[in-house]
């Protein structure tokens, strides 16, 4: 069975019209410098992504008149795909449901940088807008050479040009490339998200838009619904075997032996694949690569080191549980200040009142529905890899690290995989494929068991921080200090390298970050980060990094200080900040919920085992994107159960460009962050991860979703450019449910996730 | 030992060479070569490998390939094609009810069995019917939407 796929036609694109061209050369330059035609790449290498300064590198134009744009961002499950589509298409002046997109694979597309950090929209959207306008150019040109008339006479629409008072005088976009590909040179300056592509080209005024701004359907939704879609998981390629990972018992442990005795009986089954400390199996059929996999000791419940056929060193190398936040306390680091000024230690000693609190927030994972999964063909001189991964052009040079190849000799073909939210296994499951297939010299498709990934996806950090603040004698704040400890959110060594003994192949420790927007205006401030390596668990970024923590705290810590104030929670807000769009999403999320002003905790049911209800509020500036979240919750004190009954969200992200794929995006944020507040923390042992599926790491269930979620969009215009989207609403979540508790109950909980033991116990 | 087995996928006979004690998803995927049924957990806790036996929604992933004997399994492609979809598939496309969607396969099959046994639920019914399945994007409030919408223009199957 070879790639048997929806998106054939769409692979068609590039190689076929580097196979069609052949040695044709059409050379025109937008740009006065015609440049030759580049090698065509095709299945033996070698392999390299396309000039950004070539229109070819981003659109080509079919002859049927469907056009395809190429972009190295990836979809991650958040409608990037249609989004990026709705951008080009405006530019382009062509049909939206006409354009095809590819992402992503590495030899179509050029590295715009991965696609986290919710950056797709506000850093690629630009290039690609860059590139479209100037295809549009050019396309303007060749028929005004084709019609023998100015440029200016002409006019583009739904992929037709024509001259102007002349209507049968009409050229599709289809019929003036004739085939050819778009060899034309446009520009490209700078790497990544700095690249500036087609900086000449003329884009059109914001406020002509008729495509970016409508609610487009997602591209990507009707082969999902009906079986019909390839996601990564789903591809097989001729020749290959079904590999399985068998991980050590303790996390740094060696491996020992392999008792292979018993394997052999297993049908299907094709041999065993060792380096050093790496160990998996692979098999013609993957129910026998489970099976073998479980005999050498994968399975949901591991008993010991010397429990199963691969027998482990012991190691209990991981700190205590309870004593976690301890740990990272005592890490070491780099600070790195915030904000700091005026004396913060002399406003603390004389204010009317002063406060203090600890937030605690443990390791949480990623949880993707399907786990990672990828292929891999590695030959002597050639590795193909297929793979979900969110930053393919990253991950093929730290495969070909892995490998000891040259870059040139390796492709990575992007598909889409189970939804990702950072950087989860999707990375490193690639590594193990590729090095499985390297051994074995056959293609291999490696899927991780539920258990491989609750316990080695890369994880969200465990974070402690302590804060202060001050209030005079009217209730204004005269002092704040917010320290944060942070171990790493985005160490991206890979686990396969480490385990085949070289641990330094690619990828870096890094430091954590302060994650934390200081939005306020209070007199003296100290807000910091003590930033740190590696602490336990491999940890990387998941989704708005260390800032849905920073944002419990902080929100929660403000909620505090209002009610020691006696103070309406949003009037003593909007009284401590300034910046005007900040304003904006407060205001505009009280207005949606109809906010009374009162102070937090003020008569409501006491704890004489009646359910209560409260209402919470808290806001975030997440990389310039402002979100304020309120909402109402009831507390059922027998059970110390929360119930969440009503959200809404004010959300500023500037121009929006697909209204409803926001609000699935925001709908998304609010219910994940849900699900993180109430019920998700990482357990683990000395040795190892020990919450290895749903059951011990539960994730929102339906009976648990709120009664409704309100999205407000704050400063949808074309004055303001277009921000992310993919993480800002989920920073307010955990202190808008805490503060909510807070004014149901009058207990504050400074630690998540709120399960009912643990509210129980702040009952108590 | 390997066998070959006759399984009843979307209305049609199938012959599928598996072992008599693996499960109903890897002959679905890796014999017959669909994709509705999605690998998740292989413990019967996410529901992102449901198929309808008879008129259940159950666990592909947890169910042996022989305890289906002549039963008629329905996959989410036995509910439409990319070119047609059916009423649910429908429903879920006009509702835009997906975000990453490697759990929606499930969540369609846990719906169409529902509406099956009852054609008009409540929002309760349909939470309580699909609250084995999991999303981790959070399209939850988009699903049951779908589905009621489903429902409404009385397009069960």
């Amino acid at each position: 069975m070879s790639e048997l796929d929806t998106r054939e036609r769409l692979e068609f694109t590039r190689r076929g019209f580097l196979k069609a061209s052949g040695g044709l050369v059409i050379s025109f330059s937008l740009l006065g410098t015609a440049e030759a035609l580049i090698a065509a790449a095709d299945e033996t290498g070698p392999f390299a992504a396309p000039p950004a300064g070539q229109l070819y590198a981003w659109l080509a134009v079919h002859p049927d008149n469907r056009a395809t744009l190429f972009t190295g961002k990836v979809d991650t499950g958040t409608g990037t795909q249609t989004a990026l589509a709705q951008i080009a298409a405006e530019e382009l002046d062509f049909p939206v449901e006409r354009l095809d997109v590819v992402m992503g694979t590495t030899t179509e597309t050029v590295d715009q940088g991965p696609s986290y950090g919710s950056l797709a929209i506000r850093m690629a959207g630009p290039q690609i807008r860059h590139a479209a306008a100037a295809g549009r150019a050019v396309l303007l040109d060749l028929a005004a050479k084709h019609f023998k008339v100015p440029a200016a006479r002409l006019i583009a629409r739904e992929g037709i040009i024509e001259v102007s008072g002349v209507s049968d005088r009409r050229i599709t976009y289809g019929e003036l490339v004739d085939g050819r590909r778009l060899n034309f040179a446009i520009g490209a300056t700078g790497e990544q998200f700095d690249m500036k592509v087609a900086p000449r080209a003329r884009t059109k005024d914001p406020h002509s838009y008729t495509v970016v701004g409508r609610s487009v359907p997602r591209k990507d939704i009707p082969a999902k619904v009906t079986g019909a879609f390839t996601y990564v998981q789903d591809l097989r390629v001729p020749g290959m075997l079904h590999g399985r990972v068998v991980r050590p018992y303790g996390i740094g442990a060696h491996l020992r032996e392999v008792d292979e005795s018993g394997l052999s009986s297993i049908p299907g089954f094709v041999r065993t694949v060792r380096r050093d400390d790496f160990l998996g199996v692979v098999a013609e059929t993957e129910w026998a690569a489970i099976q073998a996999a479980a005999q050498l000791g994968s399975t949901l419940q591991p008993s010991g080191p010397d429990a199963a056929r691969a027998k482990w060193s012991a190691w209990n190398g991981l700190p205590e549980m309870d004593q976690i936040w301890e740990t990272v306390r005592q890490s070491s680091g780099r600070d790195i200040v915030v904000a700091k000024h005026g004396a913060v230690d002399a406003a603390l000693v004389h204010a009317a009142r002063q406060l203090r609190a600890t937030y605690r927030t443990p390791y949480q994972m990623h949880g993707s529905i399907g786990p990672s999964c990828a292929v891999a063909d590695v030959k002597a001189d050639r590795a193909i890899l297929w793979s979900g991964t969110q930053m393919p052009h990253e991950t093929r040079r730290d495969i070909a690290k892995v490998l000891g190849m040259p870059l040139e000799h390796l492709e990575l073909r992007w598909y889409e995989a189970s939804g990702g939210y950072g950087r989860n296994g999707l990375d490193h499951v690639v590594a193990d494929a590729a090095i499985m297939s390297q051994i074995i010299g056959r293609p291999v498709r490696v899927q991780w068991m539920r258990w491989d990934e609750h316990g080695w996806e890369p994880k969200g950090p465990p974070i402690v921080q302590d804060l202060s603040g001050g209030l005079d004698a009217r209730g204004r704040v005269v002092a704040w200090r917010h320290h944060v400890w942070v171990p790493t959110l985005g160490d991206t060594h890979l686990i396969a390298a480490a385990l085949t003994g070289n641990p330094a192949a690619c990828g870096e420790t890094g430091l954590g970050d302060p994650s934390i927007t200081y939005a306020y205006t209070f007199p003296n401030a100290d807000v910091m980060g003590h930033c740190e390596g590696r602490v336990g668990l491999l940890t990387a970024w998941l989704r708005s990094p260390g800032q849905f923590e920073t944002t419990f705290a902080m929100e929660s810590f403000i909620d505090e200080l209002a009610a020691a104030a006696r103070q309406d929670p949003l009037a003593f807000r909007t009284s401590h900040v300034k910046d005007p769009r900040a304003l904006a999403v407060l205001r505009a999320a009280a207005d949606r919920y109809g906010w009374r002003s009162r102070p937090a905790g003020a008569g409501q049911a006491t704890l004489q085992g009646q359910v209560a209800r409260g209402r919470g509020i808290a806001w975030v500036n997440r990389d310039g994107a402002r979100v304020a979240t309120i909402a109402d919750i009831s507390v059922d004190p027998k059970r110390a159960a929360i119930r969440v009954e009503r959200v809404v969200v004010a959300h500023d992200c500037g121009l929006v460009v697909n209204p409803d794929g926001l609000r699935n995006q925001v709908e998304g944020n609010v219910i994940q962050s849900l699900s993180r507040t109430l019920h998700e923390e990482v357990t683990f042992d000395r040795a190892h991860v020990t919450s290895l599926d749903w059951a011990r790491y539960p994730i929102l269930r339906f009976a648990e979703i709120p009664d409704s979620i309100e999205i407000v969009m704050v400063n949808n215009s074309s004055e303001y450019p277009s921000l992310g989207a993919g993480e800002p609403s989920t920073c307010p979540t955990a202190a808008v449910i805490g503060n909510a508790v807070f004014d149901a109950i009058g207990v504050r909980l400074r630690q998540t996730p709120f399960r009912p033991k643990r509210l129980h116990a702040a009952m108590l | 030992m390997m066998q070959t087995l006759t399984l009843n996928v979307n209305g049609r006979d199938c012959k599928v060479s598996a072992e008599p004690d693996s499960m109903l998803l890897y002959a679905l995927r890796d014999g017959l070569g669909l994709r509705g049924p999605k690998f998740g957990c292989g413990l019967a806790q996410c529901g992102a490998c449901t198929v309808v036996l008879g008129t259940n929604a159950i666990r592909s992933c947890v169910t042996p390939v022989s305890a289906v004997g002549s039963g008629h399994i329905t996959t989410l492609e036995g509910l439409g094609t990319l070119e047609r979809p059916g009423p649910l598939q429908q429903a879920f496309i006009d509702a835009q009810a997906v975000q990453c969607g490697y759990c929606i396969g499930g969540m369609i099959m846990s719906a169409h069995a529902l509406l099956t046994r009852k054609p008009d639920p409540t929002r309760d019914e349909i939470k309580r019917a699909l609250n084995g399945n999991l999303c981790r994007c959070g399209t939850h409030m988009r699903i049951v939407r779908a589905i009621v919408r489903a429902a409404k223009m009385g397009s069960g199957s």
